[in-house]
């Protein structure tokens, strides 16, 4: 191959699991309907707020196997939501073999629910696993996929918190881009709902209290947005060179273009003020899919509905795009954040609303925290070519993904 | 519950499987497809359930070719020899282990429940 020519990477297969949907065309339809997931959560009586997917079950996705007791809540999310998206694939044994694995995964937080009985640093029960750790190993679900799924490529577990399924699917985007491998599977999963993630959330002052309609707790990019509520699910994709999906007839479901991350190196919860190295990393993104800031047709915000990170992401915004200002959405305000995993199941979303020229607007956005941004309030349909996915995370971690429709003439 | 069910629970829990596909006649490792890490939780929960000590060693019959290795280099009758190092063991279920050893591992859910029975005895 000839070392100029620029190899393209597209998305060949969508496997999601979320609280607007286990598809696209659900996710669609529940986006249209308004229908979504927020409640007050059953395992915290200071009552918390979450965007629960109450009928979740790994073996719906997965059948039975063994090491399914070591999967975490977030890391069953993973492979349920990774296993659709090979299903969905449909391709052979050896395709798979050679294809990698990228994944975003998050801590276990549910300290209290493995450690029911903790006392004096005492975790030892009854039932208390041999291998119990594996519940805490950020690349047990890598290493489940690899198993069930006879996946044998490069394979990288990320753990930049909020960020990391975004990188994750940067990372993968970049082996095929740079002619390592021609399909690699990529995405995350993250549940932080239990009783010891609220608490530490809580703690750090990030959660919007539990008074009120739960429907209306998250906000983001509102005058009196008050902190995120937690959600949980999973995303992966085929991400797949052009020519090698082409030759075998793929569906293809948009284009990734550019990628960037950076780290702050300012505070280990709070996003750096002036946004400085996240606009580095959006701009970066930019300049790597070959385009310009009014080339953007709409921006999928990291839009958390913290005071910190969205003051931080508007002017961020502004700056970055300033008399043309591309749509602004937060599908945050729909699935809550899903820590690890927000990035790819916002893809997921972004997919959705890209093949139906539909924007969902920002929930409970009343009094924007911004007057210069082209915040999405009510709902629309409008062709859409270029979206940017930003997210942030604890600390300091910036990720930015370009991706674009599919044109079958270019 | 008897030691037998409460073998096949742990069993079923540990290997994602159904009750019913467990029997005392069914090879762990032939039949099931245990693996090492699966030997580690059983030792576990059967030390955890049945409060005794589990020496993974012995239940397992890891040891059961070095000893047969041994009593053959020691001119011993083969038999004699595993029913003194595999004392939970009987008569009858040693011929038809050292019988089968051709066919790959020879652990029975039954060996298991004679296992736990006498240590429950022992206790």
């Amino acid at each position: 191959m000839m070392d100029n020519m620029r190899r393209r990477v597209v998305i060949t297969s969508v496997g999601v699991i979320s609280s607007l949907g286990f598809t696209l065309v659900e996710i669609l339809n529940n986006l249209k309907d308004e229908n979504i997931s927020f409640e007050r959560s059953f395992f915290d009586n200071e009552d918390a707020i979450v965007s629960p997917i109450n009928d979740f079950d790994v073996k719906d996705f997965a059948d039975h196997f063994k090491d399914r007791r070591y999967l975490n809540r977030g890391a069953q999310f993973c492979v349920a939501s990774a296993i659709e998206a090979v299903k969905k694939a449909g391709i052979d044994k050896k395709l798979l073999a050679e294809s990698g694995l990228f994944l975003g995964t998050g801590p276990n937080l549910d300290i209290g629910g493995e450690f029911p009985d903790i006392k004096v640093g005492e975790i030892d029960r009854k039932d208390l696993m041999a291998l119990w750790m594996l519940k805490f190993l950020p690349n047990t679900a890598a290493s489940v996929i690899a198993k069930l799924a006879g996946i044998h490529g490069e394979n990288q577990t990320i753990t930049t918190a909020c960020s990391a399924s975004l990188q994750a699917i940067g990372e993968a985007f970049r082996k095929i881009k740079d002619g390592y491998i021609d399909l690699a599977f990529a995405g995350g999963g993250d549940s932080r709902l239990s009783k010891s993630s609220i608490l530490a959330y809580k703690k750090a002052h990030a959660l919007c209290d539990g008074t009120g309609n739960p429907e209306r707790a998250i906000r983001p990019f509102d005058k009196s947005r008050k902190g995120f509520v937690p959600g949980e699910g999973g995303a992966f994709f085929l991400f797949e060179e052009l020519q090698h999906a082409k030759s075998r007839g793929a569906t293809i479901y948009g284009e990734i273009c550019g990628y960037s991350a950076s780290i702050d190196g300012y505070a280990m919860t709070a996003p750096q003020p002036d946004g400085k190295w996240a606009e580095r990393s959006v701009n970066a993104a930019l300049q790597e899919a070959g385009l310009v800031s009014s080339d953007i047709d709409v921006v999928s915000s990291h839009g958390t509905g913290t005071l910190l990170n969205d003051l931080m992401e508007a002017k961020l915004i502004d700056r970055i795009y300033g008399e043309k200002p591309p749509f602004v959405i937060a599908l945050k305000s729909w699935i809550g954040h899903i820590a690890a995993a927000c990035g790819a199941v916002e893809l997921a979303i972004c997919l959705a609303c890209m093949q139906s020229s539909y924007l969902p607007k920002i929930r409970n956005l009343d009094e924007p925290c911004h007057a210069a941004l082209n915040f999405v309030r009510e709902e629309q349909s409008c062709p859409i070519r270029n979206i940017l996915l930003e997210n942030f995370g604890f600390g300091g971690q910036n990720s930015a993904l370009v991706v674009r429709k599919h044109d079958r003439l270019r | 519950m008897n030691i037998l069910e409460e073998i096949t629970e742990i069993l079923a829990e540990i290997l994602d499987i159904e009750n019913h596909n467990i029997s005392p006649e069914t090879y762990l490792i032939r039949d099931l497809g245990v693996e090492s890490i699966d030997l580690l939780e059983l030792a576990v929960a059967l030390n955890s359930i049945f409060k005794i000590d589990v020496n993974d060693d012995e239940i397992f019959l890891k040891k059961l070719r070095q000893y047969i290795t041994e009593a053959e280099q020691q001119n011993k009758d083969i038999l004699q020899y595993l029913a003194e190092n595999l004392p939970f063991l009987s008569r009858k279920r040693l011929e038809e282990i050292t019988a089968d050893l051709e066919e790959g591992p020879t652990l029975k859910v039954e060996d298991l429940v004679s296992y736990v029975e006498r240590q429950c005895y022992e206790n």
